[in-house]
């Protein structure tokens, strides 16, 4: 593919979100709430949609794909036990939405600092949060980087595609915030859904007439790749490691988990979290045909993650869906660094400068807010620059260390006596081991980190809530009153 | 069954349902069965059944608006 159609292509897509972006600024009214939620009030398509493409990045037709070049049917194992993590939101979302509406919460660490009373729990999640989350959208853009080197045989240089995704992803962030955010991942959505439906049929249909006729061929050449452990990769230490972590997504991580606070009813959330699956399911099973596909057609690929970059340099697909693939895989990283960017900015905005003591206004909190959006995008840009080996880790780390806010999570929302002091602990010393054990690759007993930070950060939180003082008084006013919101509306 | 009950049973089912899903696809009954009716069924099966569940409770969730 040639450097000025990649080039083209990227300017058009560009400029069609810009006009997005803008139309949605005419819209947006003043406050922090306006810029970072879009004011409560997303319909429930478009917070599915947006709730879509910031959960799914460059990793599913990339990532996924790979895991499935080299470890079969594992993969959709690991990402639909994934998906059934919204079994969580079952419980947590319409508890989030009332707390968010009843105590104007703005970020998801805010949440846990007032439920907690301290200050110090809102500050110390949110910079875990920043310090796990800025290597992850690094390495979108490294991919994004990666993807059009490759896909262009060079002509487009790596730090060209880094530079033009983070340019795209601030642009659109700064314009119109949450409400520019979410209608352009709604276009970014339904195109990475589209497109990728569609050039799996041509793979399919064209690589070997059928599905019936794949997995035949699945069956007699790689019959290994249709269980597990199968070829070796998920064998039950590298499942329940790999997998564990992602299953409390929808709770760990705050750019996911703010999307509660979103919705302008209940039932609006309710649009947004059956869409999500639906849309989760179809873009899992198709990721995992590519997987398949790459084996049968490319079974001498050196590295995994070019399944699909190879599939598309084959004559199965036309070069405009080739083409448009990019660009779908080029918007999946793009709607999750953005998503990224924003909460980062109104959790640094919310939970550590606001903590500092200074009263600061609704105007000048936004102010503070919109100026974190280039600067967090500039930090992301030069740790994508940086490609070291703790980013990486980090990266990887970042479900595994993210992990460690959920005790606090289930213990503000279903337990009266936890306290500050375990949070604090709890987080502190899980996500520094989720760290550790990944960048030095000591995995004790054979346990991954997401297993150690989960045992850990679970074991701290009880234990130490049970020897300090929790804050009773609001512990029964804050579970009291969903309780009874629950109650009378017979919602779980 | 009163919203206690309802909320006992979601998640015991919940979490046998999970467990299930990270065991029965390595134990013989499947590990064993090279086809697309083994472990691929079994967690596209798993999905569905998770997302209809989620279908049913969030149902509920309509109750909120009408008010």
């Amino acid at each position: 593919m040639s450097a000025s159609t990649i080039y083209l292509t990227l300017f058009l897509y560009f400029i069609v979100g810009t006009i997005i972006a803008r139309y949605a600024r005419r819209k947006m009214g003043t406050g922090v709430n306006d810029f970072f939620l879009a004011g409560r009030t997303l319909g429930g398509i478009v917070a599915a949609l947006t709730y879509s493409a910031t959960t799914y990045s460059a990793f599913m037709l990339i990532g996924l794909a790979g895991f499935t070049y080299i470890g079969g049917v594992g993969a959709l194992g690991f990402e639909l036990i994934y998906l059934s993590g919204l079994v969580l939101v079952a419980f947590f979302g319409p508890r989030f939405w009332l707390a968010g509406k009843r105590y104007n919460y703005l970020t998801p660490t805010e949440l846990l600092g007032d439920r907690y009373r301290s200050r110090a729990v809102s500050t110390v999640t949110s910079i875990a949060s920043i310090l796990f989350l800025i290597p992850y959208s690094a390495v979108q853009l490294t991919g994004i980087g990666a993807l059009l080197e490759g896909i262009s045989g060079g002509t487009v240089p790596f730090m060209a595609g880094v530079f033009i995704a983070a340019l795209i992803a601030v642009y659109w962030t700064w314009t119109g915030g949450l409400r520019a955010v979410a209608w352009t991942d709604s276009l970014q959505g339904a195109m990475m859904l589209i497109v990728a439906t569609a050039s799996v049929f041509f793979v399919v249909y064209r690589g070997f007439g059928g599905f019936g006729t794949m997995f035949a061929q699945l069956e007699t050449e790689y019959p290994a790749w249709l269980t597990v452990p199968g070829p070796g990769f998920f064998n039950i230490n590298a499942f329940v490691g790999l997998t564990l972590p992602w299953f409390f997504f929808s709770l760990s991580n705050p750019q996911v988990s703010q999307r509660l606070f979103m919705p302008r009813s209940l039932g609006q959330m309710r649009i947004m979290v059956m869409g999500f699956l639906i849309f989760g399911f179809i873009y899992t099973l198709v990721s995992i045909f590519w997987g398949f596909s790459a084996r049968l057609l490319l079974p001498n690929l050196e590295t995994a993650d070019s399944a699909t970059p190879a599939l598309l340099s084959l004559d199965l697909i036309p070069s405009a869906i080739s083409l448009l693939v990019m660009l779908g895989i080029s918007a999946a990283a793009i709607s999750t660094i953005n998503s990224i960017i924003l909460t980062l900015s109104s959790m640094i905005t919310r939970d550590v400068v606001k903590n500092l003591g200074r009263k600061v206004d609704d105007k000048k909190e936004l102010m503070v807010g919109r100026i974190f959006v280039p600067l967090f995008t500039a930090v992301i840009l030069v740790f994508a620059t940086l490609r070291l080996d703790l980013i990486a880790a980090l990266s990887v780390a970042s479900s595994a260390g993210l992990l460690v806010m959920v005790p606090a999570l289930f213990g503000a929302f279903f337990w009266k006596r936890g306290t500050a002091a375990a949070v604090l602990v709890s987080c502190i010393f899980g996500g520094s081991a989720a760290t550790i054990f990944q960048y030095t690759g000591y995995y004790p007993l054979g346990l991954w980190p997401g297993v150690w930070s989960a045992l850990i950060s679970t074991t701290l939180f009880i234990g130490v809530s049970l020897v300090t003082k929790p804050p009773l008084e609001k512990a029964e006013e804050f579970i009291g009153y969903l309780q009874e919101e629950l109650n009378t509306n017979k919602i779980l | 069954m009163s919203l206690k009950k309802q909320r006992l049973f979601w998640t015991a089912l919940f979490l046998l349902m999970i467990l299930a899903s990270f065991i029965i696809p390595f134990t013989p009954l499947l590990s064993d069965l090279t086809s697309l009716y083994g472990a691929f069924l079994f967690w596209s099966v798993f999905a569905i059944i998770i997302i209809i569940c989620l279908g049913l409770i969030t149902a509920k969730w309509r109750n909120f608006d009408e008010r």
